[in-house]
């Protein structure tokens, strides 16, 4: 494996953890909602949180670009920080696009925890809050971790939202997708299929990690 | 504990409304009526599950519920050991983490000599084996003992336990019989047992309220409300049943002598399950007895007792085939015992309050229905 292959690998792995760690909490939040509450507007709420699923990665990217950029409502001269073609802006967008595989697969877990256990916890005198840590948490865990792992993979593949915010400048926000991209241009067909070699062999283990969760949360009843 | 309960409910159920007024200074009561007419719904509301709920419930003195004035405490604010149907265990702790559940509250709430240690309730549920086995791997009748025992654990001022034995086949619930009058007669937690067993009821409740679709249609102690109650409703008593309780004497011979007051021994078939000393409780159907008013011999019936005719319950004049049923005192017993005779025999007999007859019963009619 050449050194460049090395530094997309790490900077992909970074870039991806980072963004699933950034979306888990509102992921997690935002399924339980849409499991266990009617809150107005929970249909607006829902296609909102599915649309990054359904547009052109290029068509989020490029929004993300108009927000962020220095004049932007999120831009430097309002936040103070420039995300723009940094590698936290790698993150920003992975984060955008795995945000909604994230908040289904929660949702799924949660709605898989009878809501009967929950109120059975709460005569037993426990607080809502604690109700969940003590009850909903733990029987929706394995549904939880799917739902990391499957964003972990999606803001590992992530390509068109990323280059538009990012770029693809190498070493320094060229993930693996954008490296394989690359060197498919510079004609430069092994190095291109290697790379290809490593997500294959990342993205399968994550899904063979979900497959395997789920299994046994459903042995589990 | 100040005992009582004083509830004034309307709870909003799919096309009706359950509306019940109880009020009482009992504490082993019974929420009695068909399936269907609206008791899981009262003990949800009690425990505080439900929305929607209108009226005020009060109990030991304290409020839980005052819609009027805007009080509706929390499910965690009250203090109920709830048993649903579904039990409802946690899947994911094992029989003594599930009875541990509710021991933050007993903490708070009782010092720790009147609080019931989970290894206690363990051993008055006979669960010590099974302590660390996880849930999902018990049998119906562990399982319904898992989930009396968490209710217990959590020091509850009101245990609500919904038909606690009615998914168990008979064997099983002559097993749990036992733990619930147990758990009556050691732990004294007030409790609101639903069921629809009149057995259960008479067995378990010193007051019944009767639900029949969504209304409260009598309150009373459980000799009455099965005694009288269902008769004049014109049900004919075919499945009414007796419930006796007494101290197992001699047995010999296939049979054991139960003792059900001073003096007075019942002759009940013995398969082996009883031991002389030992508190049991038997079941004799109203349709089993025999009256007989001149004197008897010669019958091999094991069991002929003097008693005195209180009340004849004839069933409506339109119902020419239906059964009278007859309620009668023996010895110095408050509670009657119902016994189903044809309109003619009633007739034939001249049955009235105050005549004096026999009540005839095999050995075998009388079925055992707990040992405790």
């Amino acid at each position: 494996m050449s050194d460049a292959a090395l530094v997309a690998l790490g900077l992909s792995a970074r870039v991806a953890l980072c963004a699933t760690l950034a979306i888990l909490p509102p992921g997690i939040a935002l399924g339980w909602l849409l499991a266990r509450r009617d809150v107005p507007g929970k249909a607006l709420l829902e296609t909102l949180a599915a649309l990054p699923l359904v547009l052109p990665p290029t068509a989020v990217g490029y929004l993300l670009l108009r927000l962020l950029a220095r004049d932007g409502p999120l831009g430097e001269r309002a936040l103070g920080l420039d995300l723009l073609f940094t590698w936290k802006g790698a993150v920003l967008a992975s984060a955008v696009m795995a945000l909604p595989l994230v908040v289904r697969t929660a949702r799924l877990a949660f709605e898989e925890v009878d809501p009967r256990l929950e109120a059975m916890a709460r005569t037993l005198g426990l607080g809502p809050l604690r109700a969940f840590a003590e009850v909903t948490l733990p029987l929706a865990r394995r549904g939880l971790a799917a739902a990391a792992v499957l964003g972990f993979t999606r803001a590992l593949g992530e390509f068109g939202a990323t280059v538009i915010v990012a770029g693809n400048i190498p070493g320094k926000t060229q993930t693996l997708a954008l490296a394989i991209f690359s060197e498919m241009q510079a004609g430069r067909d092994s190095s291109a299929m290697t790379l290809v070699g490593i997500t294959v062999v990342l993205a399968f283990v994550a899904l063979w990690t979900v497959e395997i969760l789920q299994r046994k949360g459903r042995q589990r009843g | 504990m100040t005992a009582g309960l004083r509830i004034d409910l309307a709870i909003p159920c799919d096309g009706f409304e359950v509306a019940l007024v109880w009020e009482t200074a009992h504490t082993a009561l019974g929420l009695f009526g068909p399936s269907g007419a609206g008791k899981s719904s009262v003990l949800e509301a009690l425990a505080g599950l439900r929305h929607g709920v209108r009226g005020r419930i009060e109990v030991g003195g304290r409020t839980w519920l005052d819609s009027a004035r805007g009080v509706a405490l929390p499910p965690e604010a009250r203090g109920v050991g709830y048993v649903p149907q579904e039990l409802a265990l946690f899947p994911h702790r094992d029989v003594l983490g599930n009875l541990r559940s509710g021991e933050r509250r007993a903490r708070r709430t009782l010092p720790a000599t009147r609080r019931l240690a989970p290894e206690r309730v363990l051993e008055l549920l006979e669960l010590t084996a099974l302590a660390h086995r996880p849930v999902t791997a018990l049998s119906g009748g562990e399982r319904q003992r898992v989930a009396l025992g968490r209710a217990l654990c959590s020091a509850p001022s009101l245990l609500l336990l919904d038909e606690p034995l009615a998914s168990l086949d008979l064997p099983l619930r002559r097993r749990i019989l036992p733990y619930l009058l147990r758990v009556r007669e050691e732990v004294g937690i007030p409790t609101v047992h639903v069921s629809h067993e009149p057995a259960e009821m008479t067995l378990l409740c010193s007051e019944v309220c009767v639900l029949d679709a969504g209304r409260g249609v009598a309150c009373g102690p459980p000799a009455e409300i099965f005694g009288a109650h269902r008769l004049q409703a014109g049900e004919g008593g075919a499945e009414l049943v007796n419930v006796l309780a007494g101290t197992v004497g001699a047995v010999a011979d296939s049979l054991a002598m139960v003792e059900i007051e001073p003096g007075l021994r019942i002759a009940i078939a013995d398969q082996g399950s009883f031991v002389a000393g030992q508190r049991v409780a038997f079941e004799l159907r109203a349709a089993d007895i025999l009256l007989a008013r001149g004197p008897v011999a010669g019958l091999s019936a094991q069991n002929v007792v003097a008693a005195t005719v209180r009340e004849v319950h004839a069933p409506p004049r339109e119902e020419l085939h239906a059964a009278a049923v007859v309620s009668a005192l023996l010895g110095s017993r408050e509670q009657p015992i119902a016994i189903v005779v044809s309109q003619r025999a009633c007739r034939e007999l001249a049955l009235a309050p105050g005549t004096s007859v026999h009540l005839i019963f095999k050995a075998q009619a009388c079925h055992l229905l707990a040992a405790y």
